[in-house]
């Protein structure tokens, strides 16, 4: 006697789902928001901001015109939070009162809510390189070799918008701190991606991989490995090292970034892109820590420890190399051109992360440094709204001694007007502005910021102007 | 081979190297680099349409049919990132290649 089978069904979560979900992932305690602007070495801890989160939709791509619109930096920090949840994190000063919040991360309920929420969320915060990047024609290993040694021809010398930045800034050890914190969840669990990819069966290639770890874990010498050796770049200008303290600082783009990598990385079906961004990262990263490495001593002065980039300077040289020579190419050979296309895919979607990521930057440093003159808009902007000029949507807030808001961002521009009480108004690491009655500021679109209160009780409006250039004539 | 980066539309559309044209041409049957020039007589392939109800385009000239899907699998290795895109061109005996304008009909203008 036969049973007929039921088709098979992709697995796939309604909007209403997905919502339901995501939700019931990010109330989980570790994941609401903190009294306090960092995170005390507790690897567990993100905020999440659950709050907003039945408010968001994730059911959809996000398109590349709002990619740093509040969904996506929201979306970027769950992701984050769910891949790490893959490796191992412990505080440096031992576990003591964290044990309730280790158990929590690791829990089950949470390692399987993240897994389920994660192929839709990815396909949000990702998807919009479907777009973005598009391979056509013929491709043969020799023109993928002559393609991608190209990158060589490529003058990678200039300094990036962000470096470019933090050179012009009002405060460029700010500036330049502010730049090592976007650093810092790459860095801290440094070719954590990577390793991703080390275990299974397939070949040479995987010992060829294996060996790039090699170094990046610094053959096994605990002050030697990379991360370490960035960690020493913190502390040297007294930053704090432990895993996520910052978490609050971070921009979407940095996290992205991260995620990308874990993305390829957690989806095996996507190795042939990650080994495309590999050759791409790895071959950069040359001129980049040289570059880096300047830049940090010219603002620190010596005592900044450097070793992290003059190291990289020195080992992604060969990690470039092999990775084209002695993966991508006996890869190709091994399997045929229908990997191409996703090589070629990689090379090109790590770039585009990187520009969006680029140009994030260095706007946030341009907005933190216009702190002063943010405060001085709200008169005019106010002016417009309080004379019926312009009639955005409004929302009236009343709020407590030493409320919190974590930072986010919002779609468009917003003024901020104080009624009566004070707020302090957060525009990014070590950058506030002072807010009394009568006083405001305006908040630009994207712009990644949050605030406390610092009186009894603190009445404001936050006036939704949308572009607040058309509220000044 | 040269690796050439180009403009997908407007100014800079086209590589022009050694006698030969290259646009990037967008249709409703997917995106690809186009050679230009017909074979047939040089014609400009960068306006021909499509021969209604097929993925064949025609040159404006005299009407040659040609099979998008057979350019799109089979045509120039190329990638679009954003508005521009990288082509590995054949060799053109060494010649150096400048960027230049040319127009595109509306059938290869699809975004
Ligand atoms: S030139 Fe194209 S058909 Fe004659
Ligand atoms: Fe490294
Ligand atoms: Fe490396
Ligand atoms: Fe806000």
């Amino acid at each position: 006697m036969s049973h007929a089978l039921p088709p098979h069904k992709p697995f796939e979560l309604t909007p209403e789902r997905l919502k339901e979900y995501v939700v019931q992932y990010a109330t989980n305690p570790i994941y609401l928001d903190n009294e306090e602007w960092e995170n005390d070495d507790n690897p567990y801890r993100r905020q999440l901001r659950p709050q907003v989160l039945p408010y968001l939709d994730f059911s959809r791509v996000l398109p590349r015109s709002e990619i740093l619109h509040y969904e996506g930096l929201a979306a970027q920090r769950i992701l984050a939070a769910i891949y790490e949840s893959d490796l191992m994190f412990l505080p440096k000063a031992g576990l003591k009162d964290k044990w309730d919040d280790f158990k929590q991360y690791y829990s089950p309920s949470n390692r399987a809510l993240g897994e389920i929420i994660r192929p839709s969320l990815e396909k949000f915060a990702f998807g919009f390189l479907d777009q973005e990047v598009e391979v056509s024609g013929k491709w043969t290993k020799a023109e993928l070799e002559t393609y991608l040694r190209a990158l060589e021809d490529r003058d990678l010398t200039q300094p990036t918008l962000s470096e470019i930045a933090i050179e012009k800034s009002t405060d460029p050890v700010r500036a330049a701190k502010t730049w090592l914190i976007q650093f810092a969840p790459d860095f801290l669990s440094e070719a954590s991606p990577m390793l991703r990819n080390v275990l299974g069966y397939y070949g040479p290639a995987q010992s060829e991989w294996f060996k790039i770890i090699i170094d990046e874990y610094g053959y096994g010498v605990h002050k030697t490995k990379h991360s370490h050796l960035f960690e020493r770049t913190l502390e040297s200008v007294g930053l704090r090292s432990d895993v996520h303290h910052y978490w609050q600082y971070y921009l979407n783009s940095s996290l992205m970034v991260n995620n990308y990598f874990h993305y390829l990385g957690k989806n095996h079906e996507l190795f042939f892109r990650y080994i495309g961004a590999l050759y791409y990262t790895e071959t950069a990263l040359v001129d980049f820590c040289r570059r880096a490495a300047e830049l940090l001593t010219k603002v620190f002065g010596p005592d900044v420890d450097v070793e992290y980039f003059t190291e990289h300077i020195g080992i992604d040289v060969h990690h470039g190399r092999m990775a084209l020579e002695k993966l991508i190419l006996p890869l190709v050979e091994e399997h045929g051109e229908v990997i191409i296309p996703e090589i070629v895919r990689g090379f090109e979607e790590f770039q585009i992360i990187s520009d969006i990521a680029d140009r994030d930057f260095a706007d946030q440093i341009a907005w933190m440094d216009s702190g002063p003159a943010n405060k001085e808009l709200h008169a005019p902007v106010w002016e417009a709204i309080s004379s019926g000029r312009v009639t955005p949507p409004v929302a009236n807030i009343v709020e407590p001694y030493r409320e919190l808001s974590n930072t986010h961002c919002h779609d468009g521009d917003e003024l901020c007007h104080i009624v009566s009480g004070t707020m302090k108004f957060v525009a990014g690491f070590e950058s506030h502005q002072i807010l009394e009655a009568g006083e405001g500021t305006v908040i630009n679109r994207n712009r990644l910021h949050g605030a406390i209160i610092e009186s009894e009780e603190c009445v404001y409006e936050i006036h939704s102007v949308g572009d607040y250039r058309a509220c000044l004539s | 081979m040269p690796v050439v980066t180009f403009a997908v539309e407007g100014r800079d559309n086209c590589v022009a190297i050694g006698g030969s044209a290259y646009v990037y041409a967008r249709t409703e049957h997917g995106s690809f680099v186009l050679s230009a020039n017909c074979p047939h007589r040089g014609g400009p392939l960068n306006l021909a349409e499509f021969e209604p109800g097929r993925s064949r385009l025609v040159c404006p000239w005299h009407d040659r049919a040609a099979s998008v899907t057979k350019a799109i699998k089979a045509g120039v290795p190329a990638v679009r990132h954003g508005d521009r895109v990288t082509a590995v061109l054949p060799d053109h005996d060494g010649a150096g290649y400048t960027l230049e304008h040319r127009p595109m009909s509306g059938a290869l203008a699809r975004c």
